[in-house]
């Protein structure tokens, strides 16, 4: 038990009442365990309910039954910030403030102390070598340079546990790889339970000590692939034939999803029609 | 013309100074500014009747003769920039807070904002006979009828701000934490100032509408009046020149709000230079 950072048991997420024709059935009786310091990817194609899952976790949507447990006690729709940030992409910095100013006042929302603010924003953007930009509004920076500074404002409100909402949907394949192996550095040393919803397959072995392959909706959990590499990763992972092995593993499990979930979006086919 | 990477080049022979004026804008508009003047002031002379029309340099002499020296009409002026003031203030407390209270939540606004929307589609110019019987031929009847006006665009436009926050921030703020008050105090209410100063600046345009409208269809010894004797006796000169004393009013005080947007939106303000190292 002490070993688990998250549980989560027999979530089911219903949009809609179930009789209505139009519900949309988004997580089916998923459950999940999350061991503490895990990097864990949830991997699955669109609409799959993966960003759901983590906003259950995280205790902003509360789910249609099932429990989940942060540090054994239940989250019942109720965001617990002391326990658990968010990363969301960059364009979730607050325009109107500059940059210091989104972290303090993410430090106020959480209740810190007002003396430890400055302290604790210079230090997180510092690690990932942003704190010449303090003064800078977000839209100054560029997309990346941004992404680097929400990650730091996840990073400086000291939670055991973050979770990350496709921090990088937005960047570039460059700049998500460069900003993947600095995620990868940092974390190593911090020990953080992270929690990672990603699209890129790539991203995802690259990143994670296990990913979890979900099907298309309602989402289940299709297969668990453990990744065996220490961390923090170097970019030479990438080039080894374990990595791309694993990539292709995914891949062909995410296929079929991909196109099921896809045929579900189009016209009834004809049967024997090849798709 | 084929080949767009020298246009510059071949456009030499143009004297320096004249391809320097025709390349920027400000004195390009200047040049055109002065070539409508220009034209005026030749078609005034040659060929328009004196009793319609009159030339622009006539028009400035007349401000100088038959404006400027007229306490009367001074302070004529000056008492409708006191009534557009008193009019606007009006308009933005009231807009504001009005604003406020219906976006606060999407209830209220589903509730009330068809109400607002209504009003503000109806078009008041045939209310005015209604408005001056209301509140006399004073002043009293310019300020309403340019509160009228003005209050409506600040109001949609306030609620517009508050109801477009991004779903993103809202749930950013609430895993980091934040109450339903700091909600709104850090993020709503931030967010919605852009817009706020789109409602201020169409406020302001509509406010001034508003006042002068009421002014012209009556007065007894404001802009309306001046307007109508100088009108009625066919002497375009010094209507021309009243016309554009309004026309500076207007001006100013939209400048006055884009100055203040400019000054008072968070994010926009003077903010430190990029300066981007060398990296990557």
């Amino acid at each position: 038990m002490s070993d688990t950072a998250i549980s989560i048991r027999n979530i089911t997420q219903r949009y809609g009442a179930a009789d209505e024709s139009s519900a949309v059935l988004a997580l089916d009786d998923v459950s999940l365990d999350i061991k503490k310091g895990e990097f864990l990817c949830l991997l699955g194609p669109s609409g799959c309910g993966k960003s759901t899952l983590l906003n259950i976790v995280g205790g902003l949507f509360k789910p249609t039954s099932g429990t989940c447990l942060v540090n054994g006690r239940p989250v019942d729709g109720e965001p617990h910030p002391d326990k658990v940030a968010f990363v969301f992409q960059e364009s979730t910095l607050f325009p109107w403030y500059t940059i210091i100013e989104n972290f303090r006042i993410a430090l106020k929302f959480q209740g810190i102390a007002q003396a430890e603010w400055d302290d604790r924003a210079m230090r997180a953007l510092k690690a990932v070598g942003m704190a010449s930009f303090a003064g800078h509004y977000p839209e100054q920076l560029s997309v990346g340079m941004r992404q680097r500074v929400n990650m730091a404002r996840g990073i400086c409100v000291e939670t055991d546990i973050l979770l990350m909402d496709e921090p990088f949907a937005a960047l570039d394949e460059q700049t998500r790889m460069v900003l993947g192996e600095d995620l990868s550095q940092l974390l190593a040393a911090t020990g953080k339970t992270i929690v990672f919803v990603t699209h890129s397959l790539a991203e995802a072995v690259f990143l994670s000590d296990r990913i979890v392959v979900m099907s298309a909706r309602p989402g289940r959990i299709k297969t668990i692939i453990n990744v065996n590499e220490p961390h923090p990763r170097s970019p030479d992972f990438m080039l080894e034939p374990r990595f791309s092995e694993l990539r292709n593993e995914c891949y062909a499990l995410l296929r079929d999803e991909i196109r099921a979930a896809m045929a579900a979006q189009r016209d009834p086919q004809p049967q024997n029609a090849g798709a | 013309m084929s080949d767009l990477a020298a246009p510059m080049k071949t456009s030499a022979p143009l004297s320096g100074v004249l391809a320097k004026a025709l390349l920027s804008p400000f004195w390009l508009r200047v040049a055109l500014l002065a070539v409508v003047l220009a034209l005026l002031e030749f078609y005034g002379r040659v060929y328009a009747d004196p009793a319609f029309m009159s030339p622009p340099s006539l028009i400035v002499k007349a401000f100088f003769t038959k404006i400027a020296p007229q306490e009367k009409i001074l302070e004529a002026l000056w008492f409708c920039v006191a009534q557009i003031s008193a009019a606007y203030a009006l308009s933005v407390v009231f807009g504001v807070l009005i604003g406020l209270a219906i976006g606060a939540t999407a209830f209220s606004r589903t509730a009330f904002l068809p109400i607002i929307l209504l009003l503000f589609a109806i078009p008041q110019v045939a209310l005015l006979p209604l408005v001056i019987l209301l509140f006399g031929l004073g002043p009293a009847a310019k300020i309403a009828f340019g509160f009228s006006h003005g209050v409506f665009p600040i109001i949609m436009n306030v609620v517009a701000g508050m109801r477009d926050v991004k779903e993103l921030h809202l749930r950013a703020a609430r895993s980091m934490g934040a109450s339903r008050m700091e909600t709104i105090r850090h993020i709503i209410l931030p967010h919605a100032v852009p817009s706020l100063f789109t409602g201020l600046r169409l406020g302001m345009t509509m406010t001034l509408l508003g006042v002068i409208l009421a002014e012209l269809y009556v007065s007894t010894g404001g802009i309306g009046y001046y307007t109508r004797v100088f009108a009625e006796s066919y002497d375009p000169a010094p209507l021309f020149a009243l016309t554009g004393c309004l026309a500076i009013i207007a001006v100013t005080f939209n400048e006055l709000v884009r100055i203040a947007q400019n000054h008072l939106t968070p994010g926009k303000r003077r903010s430190p230079t990029l300066k981007i190292p060398v990296k990557e």
